[in-house]
């Protein structure tokens, strides 16, 4: 956990903020001026913005039945997100909003990811294979995934139909 | 006790009429994580299509004796769920 840290702590951010469903490209365009504001005066950056576009709510929010979804992925240190809630939380032509810190469970995927690509390739190299699967073997593993893709699927089914 | 034992540790499939409560009797299919299998190392509140099969018509987050996800994923995916329903992504309850 602690390895490897530095010294100012820049941690990545997802910000997802859902603005009112008849915004203009100029109110998206403020809004996002404003987000890029913020991280900007806390050394912040911005890694990427993601438009996508009017949905459909699961639920109404104030009155809404659509909305039109942003997400911005950022870098940058932990004050900025305080900053950018309550800012999010003032500004009317934004319906709601979430920010979620995702570098520490992206890198936990990212080692569940590479520990067992390496086990794997023990495993392999034990048994006097090569160590990356070939071609052929990867389309008759495809094969054999089919019909165990479909078994838990229908035990919902059959359960659900039991109750 | 030995048979019992034993039952439990199989997989929880088959008939079996001979000692076996009522609600283990109808067929039983074995349930696996479906994020295990897959291999899916982060649940992403972000992804409707993944997180869906795993909220029935109410709405509910589905319990993990129905859906078989193992106790880490359910973590994960529950709270993957939760975050997705501040979004409106998916509902908090539906009727």
């Amino acid at each position: 956990m602690s390895m490897g840290r530095p010294m100012k702590s820049v941690r990545q951010y997802e910000l997802v903020y859902i603005a009112l469903p008849d915004s203009t490209e100029e109110t998206l365009n403020d809004l996002h001026q404003q987000v890029a504001g913020i991280v900007e005066r806390f050394g912040g950056t911005i890694e990427k913005t993601e438009q996508w576009g009017r949905r459909k709510l699961a639920y109404e929010i104030n009155r809404q039945r659509e909305g039109v979804y942003v997400l911005e992925v950022i870098n940058g240190p932990g004050e900025m997100t305080a900053e950018l809630d309550r800012r999010l939380r003032v500004l009317d032509t934004v319906m709601r909003h979430l920010i979620v810190r995702v570098d520490e469970d992206l890198a936990i995927a990212e080692r569940a990811r590479t520990r067992r690509k390496t086990a794997t390739a023990q495993r392999r190299v034990r048994r006097g294979l090569p160590p990356e699967p070939t071609e052929t073997e990867l389309n008759r593993r495809a094969e054999d995934n089919d019909d165990l893709d479909a078994i838990p699927e229908m035990g919902f089914r059959s359960e659900r139909g039991e109750r | 006790m030995s048979d019992y034992d034993k039952d439990r540790g199989g997989r929880g499939g088959k008939k079996d009429d001979k000692d076996k409560s009522a609600r283990r009797t109808f067929f039983r299919r074995r349930r696996v994580c479906k994020f295990c299998v897959e291999k899916i190392d982060y649940i992403s509140y972000k992804d409707t299509k993944l997180l869906s099969p795993f909220i029935p018509e109410r709405g509910k987050i589905q319990p993990r004796r129905i859906s078989g996800t193992c106790a880490t994923h359910q973590r994960a995916l529950q709270q993957a769920i939760k975050r997705a329903r501040q979004l409106a992504l998916v509902p908090y309850i539906t009727d």
